[in-house]
C-alpha cells in the first residue's frame, strides 16, 4: 500500500520548496473517469516524470495544472495557492508555467522570432524591445538563432519543438510543463529536443515531464511518477521504478516496454 | 431571320446604367452582410443560449429558402408589416442582404471553428486572455480559410443581383428585358445581356480561382 | 392586422400541383446534370487534349452568368436560333441541366482529384487495369467525398426551380403568385410557400449530413 502514500519523506531533493501540490485529484468526462484521485508533489528544481500506458491519466493532470481542463475533485496549488477558478487569476498563473505541447502548436502565421515574442509582448505586455531581446536570447538558448525568421512551416519537427520550448521559457516561468514533447517527432530530431530538457533541467528548472522516453526519465528525472487507469501505482527515485520496482503494474508497464534497465 | 445588333449600341447608356446598379447592389449588399455576418456567427459561437438559437435559426431559415422568394416576400409583406413604403431597390437590397449574410455567417463559423483547438491551448497556456487568443491567433488564421469563400460568395451575390429584376429593379437584367420588350429584338438583347454578364463575371471567377490557389491551406 | 389563411386553404390543389412540379423539376434536372457532370468531368480528365479548353470554357461561363439569364435565353431565344419550340418546363429542364452540369463537373472533378495518388499506384502495382483503377479503387473513395458537394448541389437545383416562375413554368413560386395575385393576401400565400420550401429543402441537407457521416470513413486514404 505504501507505493501511492505521501512521498515526503522520501524525496532526492527535497528541501526545495512545494511549487505543484496535486491533491486527491479528481477528474471525469462524462462517465469516464480519468483521475481518480491523484497524490503528487513537484519541489523546486526537480524533473518529474509521468509515465504509464496511453490513456492513464498523464496528460489529463497537466492539462489540470494550468486549468485548460477543469478538475471534478480534490485540489490543485501552485506556489502555495489553490488553483484559481476564475478566469483573470488563471492567467496570471499561467504566466508563471510553461506549457509545451505535444503537437509543437506554433502559431503557424507568425516567424519563430514572432512566436516566441509573442507572450512577452501580449500577455506580459513587456514592450516591444524587451520582448524582442527575450525571444533572441531564448532562440539562441535552444540552438535557433538562425531560424528567427523562419516560418514554422520552413522548419523541422524537432526545430518546430525546440522553438515552442523557447516560446515557453521567453515568459521566465516558474515551472515547464511538457506534455509528450517528443511523441511527434521523427526519431532522429527526438535527440535535439531532448538535449534542450536536459540542459534546462541542469540549470535548476523545475519540470512536469509526460514522456515515454524511459532513458530520459532515468538519466534527468529527479521522481517518475507511474500511471495506470487514473490513478498513481507508484513513485519514487528512477533507480527504485526502474530497477526495483515495488508493484506489479509497474513491473508488468517496464515490461511491456521491453525495458531492460 | 434578320439580327439588327445595333439596338444593343443604340441603348448602351440604358444598359451601363443597370450594369451600374448591379455593382452598386453587389457592393452594398456585401456591406452590410460581412459585418452582419461577423455579427451573426459571433452571438451563435459566443452569446447566450437563447441568442445562439435565434443566430442559428436565421441561418437555418435564409439557407433553406429560394432568394427569389424572398425577394417577393419582402416587397408585398415589409410594406404591410412595417408600415413603411420602401423603394424597389432598397426592398432588393434589404432581401439580398437577408439572405447573403446568413451565408456569410456560416462562412465566419466554420472558419473560426476550423483553426485547431490546440492553438487555442497553445495561446490561453501562454496567458493569453480569449479576447486576446481569437484576436491574434484564431482570426489571423481563420482569415486565410474565410477570404476565398468571401470572394465566391461575392460572385454568386453578383448574379443573383439579376433576381430583383422580378420586382423591376433597374439591374441589368431587368434593363435588357425591357429593351427586349420595347425594341422587339428577343435574340439580340437576350444574347446582349448574356455576354454582358459573362464579360463582366468571368474575370471575377478567374480572380477567385486565384484567390483560392494563393491562399490555399498547407497543414 | 389579422391573417386570413382560408385562401390557402382553399387554393392548396393549386399549390400542391406546383410543388410536384418543383419536386420533378428539380429531380430530373438533377439527376439530368449529375449524370452530364460525369460525362464533362471525364472528359476534361481523361479526354483528348483539345477538347479540355472549351470545357473549361463551359463550366466557367456558367460560373459567370445567372441561372435567370440562362433559362430566359433558353425560353426566348433558343427557339429563335434553332427553330424548337419548347415548353415552358422543358425549356427550364434544359437551362438548369445546362447550368447545374457544370457545378457537377467540378464537384466530380475535385472528389476524383482528391484522391490520394498513392491510391492509384497502388492498385496498378497489383497488376490492374486503368479503367480498374478507376472504377474500383478511385471512383468509390471519390463518390464518398462528392457527397456533401452534392447534397448542397441538390438544395441549390431546388432552390434555382423558383426561378424558373419568370418564364412561366407552373412550379410552386409560379402558383404562390397567382394565387397572391388573385386574393391580394401576399403575406398569407407566400409564408405558405416559404415553409412549403423549407419542409422540403431542410431534409436535404440534414439528410445529406447523416448519410456523410455514416460513409465518410469508406472515403478516407
Amino acid at each position: 500500500m505504501g507505493a501511492a502514500a505521501d512521498p515526503r519523506t522520501v524525496r532526492a531533493k527535497s528541501g526545495g520548496a512545494t511549487v505543484v501540490r496535486y491533491l486527491e485529484v479528481v477528474k471525469r468526462y462524462g462517465g469516464f473517469t480519468a483521475l481518480a484521485g491523484v497524490t503528487l508533489e513537484v519541489h523546486a528544481g526537480e524533473v518529474v516524470c509521468l509515465i504509464g500506458p496511453s490513456g492513464s491519466g498523464k496528460s489529463t493532470l497537466l492539462r489540470c495544472t494550468n486549468g485548460l481542463e477543469t478538475i471534478d475533485g480534490g485540489e490543485i496549488e501552485f506556489e502555495g495557492e489553490r488553483l484559481a477558478r476564475d478566469e483573470r487569476t488563471l492567467r496570471t498563473m499561467r504566466q508563471r508555467m510553461g506549457m509545451v505541447f505535444q503537437s509543437f502548436e506554433l502559431f503557424p502565421h507568425l516567424t519563430a522570432q514572432q512566436n516566441v515574442a509573442e507572450g512577452p509582448r501580449t500577455v506580459q505586455r513587456v514592450g516591444n524591445a524587451e520582448a524582442d531581446r527575450r525571444a533572441t536570447a531564448m532562440l539562441a538558448k535552444v540552438g535557433l538563432a538562425d531560424k528567427a525568421a523562419s516560418y514554422p512551416s520552413a522548419l523541422s519537427g524537432g526545430q518546430q519543438q525546440r522553438v515552442a520550448i523557447a516560446r515557453a521559457l521567453a515568459m521566465e516561468p516558474d515551472v515547464m510543463l511538457f506534455d509528450e514533447p517528443t511523441s511527434a517527432l521523427d526519431p532522429e530530431t527526438i535527440g535535439e529536443v531532448l538535449s534542450v530538457m536536459k540542459a534546462l533541467a541542469d540549470e535548476g528548472m523545475t519540470m512536469v515531464v509526460v514522456t515515454h522516453e524511459m532513458s530520459f526519465a532515468r538519466r534527468v528525472g529527479d521522481w517518475v511518477a507511474v500511471f495506470d487507469a487514473g490513478r498513481l501505482v507508484e513513485q519514487g527515485p528512477p533507480d527504485q521504478i526502474f530497477d526495483a520496482p515495488r508493484t506489479e503494474r509497474t513491473r508488468d508497464f517496464l515490461g511491456h516496454l521491453g525495458w531492460a534497465g | 431571320m434578320t439580327l439588327d445588333w445595333s439596338v444593343v449600341w443604340e441603348h448602351r447608356e440604358a444598359l451601363a446604367a443597370g450594369t451600374a446598379t448591379t455593382f452598386l447592389l453587389t457592393i452594398a449588399t456585401m456591406a452590410i452582410a460581412v459585418p452582419g455576418g461577423i455579427a451573426v456567427a459571433l452571438l451563435r459561437m459566443y452569446g447566450a443560449v437563447p441568442l445562439r438559437a435565434l443566430a442559428a435559426g436565421y441561418v437555418e431559415l435564409f439557407r433553406n429558402l429560394p432568394l427569389i422568394l424572398v425577394v417577393y416576400w419582402a416587397f408585398y409583406v415589409v410594406p404591410i408589416l412595417t408600415g413603411v413604403g420602401l423603394s424597389a431597390l432598397a426592398t432588393g437590397l434589404a432581401a439580398l442582404a437577408l439572405n447573403v449574410t446568413a451565408y456569410n455567417a456560416e462562412t465566419f463559423r466554420a472558419g473560426i471553428n476550423s483553426i485547431r483547438r490546440g492553438q487555442v491551448e497553445a495561446a490561453l497556456a501562454l496567458g493569453m486572455s480569449r479576447g486576446q487568443a481569437l484576436r491574434r491567433i484564431v482570426v489571423p488564421q481563420a482569415l486565410r480559410r474565410i477570404l476565398p469563400v468571401l470572394a465566391s460568395t461575392w460572385v454568386s451575390l453578383f448574379k443573383d443581383t439579376s433576381l430583383v429584376s422580378v420586382i423591376a429593379v433597374t439591374e441589368l437584367a431587368y434593363v435588357s428585358m425591357q429593351v427586349r420588350a420595347q425594341t422587339f429584338r428577343v435574340l439580340e438583347m437576350l444574347t446582349a445581356m448574356a455576354a454582358l454578364y459573362w464579360l463582366l463575371g468571368y474575370p471575377q471567377a478567374k480572380l477567385v480561382d486565384w484567390m483560392q490557389r494563393r491562399f490555399r491551406v498547407t497543414e | 392586422m389579422e391573417f386570413d389563411f382560408r385562401v390557402v386553404a382553399d387554393s392548396w390543389r393549386f399549390l400542391a400541383y406546383g410543388v410536384g412540379v418543383t419536386l420533378l423539376l428539380s429531380v430530373v434536372s438533377g439527376v439530368a446534370s449529375l449524370a452530364a457532370g460525369f460525362g464533362v468531368a471525364s472528359l476534361r480528365l481523361y479526354g483528348p487534349a483539345w477538347v479540355r479548353w472549351p470545357v473549361v470554357l463551359y463550366i466557367d461561363s456558367m460560373r459567370a452568368i445567372p441561372v435567370l439569364v440562362v433559362l430566359v435565353w433558353t425560353f426566348f431565344a433558343l427557339p429563335i436560333v434553332s427553330g424548337i419550340t419548347m415548353s415552358p418546363f422543358t425549356a427550364a429542364l434544359v437551362g438548369l441541366t445546362i447550368h447545374l452540369a457544370a457545378y457537377a463537373a467540378e464537384i466530380v472533378r475535385a472528389g476524383i482529384e482528391s484522391v490520394r495518388p498513392g491510391q492509384a499506384r497502388a492498385a496498378l502495382a497489383l497488376g490492374m487495369s486503368r479503367a480498374q483503377v478507376l472504377r474500383r479503387i478511385v471512383l468509390p473513395q471519390a463518390i464518398v467525398r462528392m457527397l456533401p458537394a452534392f447534397g448542397s448541389l441538390l438544395s441549390i437545383t431546388i432552390k434555382d426551380t423558383a426561378i424558373a416562375s419568370v418564364i412561366a413554368v407552373p412550379e410552386l413560386m409560379r402558383q404562390s403568385e397567382t394565387v397572391a395575385g388573385q386574393s391580394f393576401q401576399p403575406i398569407e400565400v407566400f409564408t405558405v410557400a416559404m415553409a412549403l420550401y423549407f419542409t422540403m429543402l431542410f431534409p436535404v441537407t440534414r439528410g445529406v449530413d447523416a448519410v456523410y457521416r455514416r460513409v465518410a470513413h469508406l472515403g478516407r486514404s
